[in-house]
């Protein structure tokens, strides 16, 4: 009995967006890195290949958290006390990307002289978080957009409330945004309109969408990107930009990976099950349309480049 | 190349030599004749609109202007390119306000056609002439007007009240046994016995006013009408904020402070303090006293019927949602405790569900609804925006909660629709400046609903806030500024307005008042979802609500409150509620419609799930989320835009 | 195809009746859509309706029920997308034991055991797939028998195995694998014989379709498919292959739910192969190796994915902690509506001032949603204070409320005695100004 395949043919396309300012560009980054341009569902070969996998992403800090899960801080070691060190490490680790988080204890100065000297321990594409705070990230960004122009970074995390400032500082010297919104279509949609009504092309905005890690919320993130790039494909302009998640930062915030006493003992290996946390929430966020992956432990990242690897392998 | 261009306005004639390519303003300018242009030129507000009587205009918008109009030879000012000799006629500024195609004035009350008195009013007024008693003739009082009600008045069976009786000898005496009696009949049911509410002594003119009242309680606003029941004829109409707002603004504040100790009688005389108010003050405008009044009927939502009647309203607020009565009796006016005749008859008008109450029902009926051919949309924009979609075949209902917003209430300097408030604003692209008008053209109090939609949709399209509501703190302006609630914009000055006080809008009444237009527009949509008819597919938009006395349906499509369609399309009906307890009250057909279309209602809970959070977010945004759904804001977003660039 | 409400109304008598239940047909009519009532409960609806509406409301892809002292359920799917409506019927879990491994009954008795709580759930694995390998089949389905109540899965080609395994398995419900187009026949009398489900493979979906007729003709209704693939990417494609066409192209030979083996690429990879399958489709999935960390794992992501999304999105209830909290800083009180919370932690959170935040159980609603429903009252309240031991915490005994409930704090002042009842801006995004003004 024949069968014929169903194939979607969509109207829409997700946009690519590129990161990282070679020298020919007025930056100084080894290379490139594009993400987007998929025209389907996630690793849907029999529809078109993907375009661009996603990319792996390290998060690193300004200055050695105090509140990352001992298992973190013992696999980076003494490099988490120096940002240039510990982006080496992450790119030996296979990170395509470096994250790097600055803190509510960065002076201007001191963000834009630890952004420096990231730059220079590493040729990856550079991804700069403000501390998380509306006023402080406008503090430390500008300066950091301003001294950084051709290096093309992505910058955040911009949300709602503070998108103009940030948004005028990406404008002014050629970087990208990170737009995060709390888990919802709407409200993502609607920060890239406000984002790229004040003029910024949307090839220079990638959407954080906010994930929850497994068991804590995760079931939202994961529809809320499928929802996403459905709509994208359906050929709504204002979610055809690729995605920006953080599987580290949530699934190390949950108790299951953070801690390895006082739990129970149906949790099962402390070290085992934090990377398959990690792991798992990640590879959730993949099958749903994450075009760059931020992680936080290298046993995480080999886990999830392979997969990376195997979906888009025909 | 130089061309005359001749200016006729105010019977007066100028004219100016002006190059080709110059904009027919610029040349009014010149000309010495000014025409005011509130948006700042940019096509927007239309009040710059002239006759081309002579030669002709190359013009770049007409958005403002119906086919007709051009036809005509209506062009606008700011939107039209001189290329040859022309001959201007400036109209004077209310004509052309009048004219403007986007601008639905509530329609007129009407006395319906059909009317006959005598035949559909459950009142009547008859009257007598009794043979007075003698030695021989030893009939009792009552057993004589009843024996003449049964001979002159075809009345078979009658009741009466005590109250009566006791001063039925002495007005059957000093009317020398001449009376007039009004009574209440039944008209459903000939077979039930007619009750009597006032015997007056001698004859009473028939064409004197015979008075009834309909009323509307909203949650926000109460509006009551003074009707002649003989003519048919409206002769007052008046409405005041309802008493009870101190208690709460919404129908849930007031559910839970009727059921705090006192709360529930504290209520029910706080909204009839109100009703009586406003009979007292219809009575004086035409000079009748409260007691004239023979009848009563009521729509409103069940919340406030139930708090008129004081009847316990805690149900309705929890699930399952039930009512103690959807339903009411008629019921006399002094159990009620409204101030009519104390025989007079409250008629409440039923309801379908605890969140669809007699407000809509009796909206329904007025607004036709149940008889369109096609599919058609019915909203009643109030506290709770109740939203019917259907046809003659089915009717659908749902109740989401706008809040008090659009009747002017819950924002800073918002009021009703009465002498002083703002109606309409328009806000110049480039300065930021606004222009307003005020009802009744004194100085501004505030700023009624319309007016908020108009101030709000201004806003949103010349930058002042963003898609999000958003005030641009960077617009470089001074009427934009950081208040103590974010930021706000400064409509009037404190030197121009009547308190002397500065008239704002803050960030906080964006945000209600964008909840409120995206609760109702989630409504809309959830609604179609729900039974699988496309909204696009209605035919009318019919508008209820009390925000002023008309709706520029262009600005409540560009905030998104209206789905967008052809202007023509939409109907605005101003008060439904009080306009079917008007029509339930003149006739006993239509009363007995209402019940009829309550039973058909299928009322919709749009909680039920995820999908109304979903549609609500979506609508949380200026126009919309989803800007294809609203092409003709995208349209004007992009023009502007286009229009900057070109300047 | 699913009809509306307004074309089911169409079919339907349209008079108001009541009779079932609903106050007008167009009522129950959407209901009938949202496929929350039975026809049944309306006695006039004509037989050429009944037929109609049957039709469209037949599920795609067939429920298959294993069964044995416990059960477990794989079908009846209706999306592509679990926001579209749900996924119903959670994957079961099973766990692959070797009838040649000295270890099985341990191995089995280990995984039987495992029990773990989630968000005041119990999960466990749903069964064991038994293989013969070259050892004692039967008795190593005994073995495992004896062990657990749970259904079984029964992998073997040889179909007079088969048939004194299941001799074993009376009254049971039990998943044979696997039929291919070669050995069907006694495999499907084996099935039929003992009631089992069957798993089919073949290498092509025309393929697939022959085949479950042929063992649909055979008299076996239950079947299941293992699609193959080579990798993660293949089978992805195939799985979402499969769904679309029982879902969206209607294709009830292709309407049976799916198994997948996650251990197939070696036991570094099987925890990202099982949830691949868990969250792409599968209806069973087989574990190779049993860890309490990995069944943990796999066990919330399952629940996660099936978790009913048309459900108001909750937060967890509970006192969490925003920039650091110690015991002088503030209490505050919401609901645990996500976008509630979101809002407030994140006002809360960007301006960098400490506090605790107390979420209370409001069934998902917002602040005044949950307070007009009565989610959100004095009790509630102070319930979640005392049961979270919000005293313990801090050294001022003092929480603030919404502005929106300011109404409460007089039924919470005597609820939380000992307690100041503060209230607080009506809008989140005032919290920030008021912390810093009002409450120093």
């Amino acid at each position: 009995m024949p069968i014929e395949i169903p194939k979607d043919k969509w109207p829409g396309s997700i946009k690519k967006v590129t990161l990282g300012g070679t020298s020919a560009e007025g930056g100084t980054r080894a290379k490139s890195v594009t993400v987007g341009g998929e025209t389907t569902l996630p690793y849907l070969h029999f529809e078109a290949p993907t375009p661009n996998k996603p990319l792996i992403a390290i998060e690193i800090k300004s200055h050695k958290p105090d509140d990352w899960s001992p298992l973190l801080a013992e696999i980076w070691g003494d490099a988490m006390n120096d940002p240039a060190r510990w982006a080496q490490k992450a790119e030996e680790a296979g990170a395509d990307l470096i994250v790097l988080a600055l803190t509510l204890a960065d002076s201007p100065d001191d963000a834009v002289k630890v952004v420096k000297s990231v730059l220079g321990a590493t040729g990856l594409p550079l991804i700069v978080w403000g501390p998380g705070q509306a006023e402080k990230d406008n503090d430390l960004l500008v300066p950091v957009a301003e001294a950084t122009k051709g290096e093309k970074l992505m910058l955040g995390i911009c949300e709602d409330k503070n998108y103009r400032t940030i948004v005028a500082a990406a404008m002014a010297n050629g970087h990208v945004i990170q737009a995060r919104t709390p888990m919802d279509v709407n409200l993502a949609k609607q920060l890239n309109i406000l984002i790229t009504d004040m003029g910024l092309p949307a090839d220079r905005i990638m959407m954080d969408p906010t994930t929850g890690a497994l068991g804590y919320g995760i079931e939202y993130g994961y529809s809320v990107m499928e929802r996403l790039r459905l709509a994208a494909l359906q050929g709504d302009a204002m979610t055809q930009l690729p995605m920006i998640v953080t599987p580290g930062f949530e699934a190390w915030k949950a108790k299951e990976s953070k801690v390895g006493e006082g739990v129970p003992e149906a949790w099962g290996d402390w070290k085992a099950r934090a990377i398959h946390w990690e792991t798992l929430t990640a590879i959730a966020l993949v099958e749903s349309g994450a075009d760059i992956i931020v992680l936080r432990h290298p046993e995480s990242v080999k886990r999830v480049k392979d997969t990376i690897e195997e979906l888009v392998t025909v | 190349m130089q061309h005359t261009i001749s200016f006729t306005h105010n019977e007066k004639q100028s004219s100016v030599s002006v190059p080709t390519g110059t904009m027919l303003s610029d040349a009014a300018h010149l000309a010495g004749v000014e025409i005011g242009q509130p948006c700042g030129g940019q096509g927007r507000c239309g009040r710059c609109a002239v006759l081309v009587t002579g030669g002709n205009v190359r013009r770049r918008s007409t958005l403002r202007l119906s086919p007709a109009d051009v036809e005509q030879g209506y062009a606008l000012a700011c939107q039209s390119v001189v290329e040859g000799d022309v001959v201007i006629n400036v109209p004077p500024q209310e004509k052309i306000e009048r004219r403007l195609t986007t601008d639905r004035v509530v329609a007129e009350v009407t006395v319906p056609l059909d009317y006959d008195f005598d035949q559909h009013q459950s009142i009547h007024r008859v009257y007598l002439e009794l043979t007075p008693p003698t030695m021989e003739d030893q009939t009792d009082d009552w057993a004589r007007l009843q024996t003449v009600l049964r001979t002159q008045a075809n009345i078979p069976e009658v009741i009466c009240s005590l109250h009566l009786l006791q001063t039925l000898g002495k007005t059957l005496r000093d009317g020398e046994w001449r009376v007039t009696v009004v009574v209440d009949s039944d008209m459903e049911f000939p077979e039930k016995p007619v009750r009597l509410i006032e015997v007056f002594p001698g004859r009473v003119d028939d064409y004197s006013p015979l008075w009834g009242c309909a009323i509307d309680i909203g949650t926000t606003t109460v509006s009551l009408w003074l009707v002649d029941l003989v003519s048919g004829h409206v002769r007052a109409q008046v409405a005041e904020y309802n008493g009870q707002i101190a208690r709460g603004e919404d129908v849930i504040s007031r559910i839970i402070y009727s059921g705090k100790a006192g709360g529930e009688q504290e209520m029910r005389q706080l909204v009839l303090d109100t009703i009586n108010d406003l009979l007292e003050t219809a009575c004086k405008r035409v000079k009748a006293r409260p007691e004239d009044v023979m009848k009563a009927t009521i729509a409103g939502n069940s919340t406030m019927m139930h708090l008129l009647l004081g009847i316990p309203a805690g149900s309705i607020r929890l699930s399952p949602f039930i009512t103690a009565v959807n339903h009411p009796p008629v019921m006399l006016a002094k159990e009620v405790g409204i101030n009519i005749h104390h025989e007079g008859a409250v008629d409440c008008l039923p309801g379908v569900a605890s969140y669809v109450g007699a407000d809509i029902t009796a909206g329904v009926l007025s607004s036709g609804l149940e008889h369109a051919e096609h599919v058609t949309l019915f909203i009643d924009v109030g506290t709770n925006g109740e939203i019917v979609l259907g046809n003659r075949d089915w009717l659908v209902t749902c109740a989401c909660s706008a809040g008090p917003a659009f009747e002017g209430a819950g924002v800073v300097n918002g009021m009703r629709a009465t002498q002083g408030a703002i109606e309409e604003v328009w806000i110049n692209g480039e300065t930021f400046e606004p222009t307003y008008r005020v009802i009744g053209g004194g100085k501004p109090k505030g700023i009624c609903g319309s007016g908020l939609i108009s101030l709000l949709a201004e806003a949103f399209l010349t930058g002042v806030i963003d898609k999000a509501g958003n005030v641009n703190l960077m617009a470089g302006s001074s009427r934009v500024r950081e208040g103590s609630h974010g930021g706000e914009y400064v409509i009037v000055r404190g030197a121009e307005s009547e308190s002397g006080e500065d008239i704002v809008i803050t960030r906080v009444d964006i945000d209600n008042l964008l909840r409120a237009k995206a609760a109702i527009y989630a409504g809309f949509s959830i609604l179609a979802d729900t039974v699988g008819v496309p909204l696009e597919m209605a035919d009318r938009v019919l508008v209820g609500g009390s925000f002023g006395k008309y709706i520029n349906v262009e600005k409540a499509v560009q905030i998104g409150l209206l789905p967008d369609m052809e202007w023509s399309r939409f109907e605005f009906l101003g008060n439904t509620s009080v306009k079917g307890a008007y029509a339930a009250l003149l006739d006993w057909r239509m009363r007995d419609r209402i019940t009829e279309i309550a039973k058909r209602m299928t009322y919709v809970e749009l909680s039920a799930d995820n999908s109304f959070y979903d549609a609500f977010t979506s609508a949380l945004f200026l126009p919309h989320t989803d800007m294809s759904r609203f092409p003709s804001v995208a349209e004007a977003l992009s023009s502007k835009v286009e229009g900057r660039t070109s300047d | 195809m699913a009809l509306s409400g307004i074309q089911i109304y169409k079919l339907l008598p349209q008079t108001n009746c009541k009779e079932c239940g609903f106050p007008t047909c167009l009522a129950f009519a959407m209901k009938l859509a949202a496929k929350q009532v039975e026809l049944g409960s309306c006695p006039y609806v004509s037989d050429a309706s009944k037929k109609q509406l049957a039709e469209s409301a037949a599920p795609p892809i067939r429920l298959i029920t294993l069964k044995a002292g416990t059960e477990v359920k794989a079908g009846n799917e209706v999306v592509m997308f679990r926001h579209e409506k749900t996924f119903y019927n959670k994957p079961g879990l099973f766990v692959r034991v070797k009838a040649s491994d000295p270890e099985l009954a341990a191995k089995a008795a280990k995984a039987d055991a495992y029990k773990v709580n989630y968000v005041g759930m119990d999960f466990t694995v749903d069964g064991f797939a038994v293989e013969a390998d070259g050892g004692d089949f039967v008795g190593a389905v005994k073995a495992v028998r004896n062990m657990t109540r749970r259904p079984l899965i029964l992998i073997a080609d040889d179909a007079a195995l088969l048939d004194s395994a299941l001799s074993l398995l009376a009254g049971e419900s039990a998943l044979i694998y696997a039929a291919n187009s070669s050995n069907y026949e006694a495999l499907a009398d084996v099935a039929k014989k003992y009631k089992a489900a069957l798993v089919l493979k073949a290498d092509s979906f025309d393929a697939f379709a022959d085949l479950t007729q042929k063992v649909q003709a055979k008299g076996v209704e239950d079947m299941v498919l293992d699609l193959g693939g080579k990798n993660l990417g293949e089978w992805l494609a195939r799985s979402t292959q499969a769904r679309r066409l029982a879902i969206k192209a209607n294709q009830r030979a292709l309407g049976y739910p799916t198994i997948f083996f996650a251990g197939q690429s070696g036991p570094e990879k099987e925890a990202v192969y099982a949830a691949q399958a868990i969250a792409k489709y599968a209806g069973f999935v087989v574990l190779d190796t049993f860890t309490p960390e990995l069944a943990y794992a796999l066990l919330v992501l399952r629940e996660n994915i099936y978790t009913d999304p048309q459900k108001p999105i909750q937060v967890q209830p509970g006192i969490y902690e925003i920039n650091s909290p110690n015991a002088d800083s503030p209490v505050l009180v919401t609901t645990n509506f996500s976008i509630t919370y979101f809002s407030v932690a994140n006002e809360v959170e960007g301006s960098g001032l400490p506090a605790w935040l107390v979420v209370t159980d409001a069934e998902g609603m917002s602040v005044l949603t949950a307070w007009a429903a009565g989610k959100f009252d004095a009790e509630r309240i102070a319930k979640a204070i005392k049961g979270f031991d919000v005293a313990s915490k801090i050294n001022k005994k003092r929480i603030v409320l919404p502005g929106h409930v300011a109404v409460l704090s007089g039924e919470l002042e005597e609820e939380l005695a000992g307690w100041e009842i503060r209230v607080g801006p009506r809008e989140a995004v005032d919290l920030p100004a008021f912390m810093k003004q009002v409450l120093n």
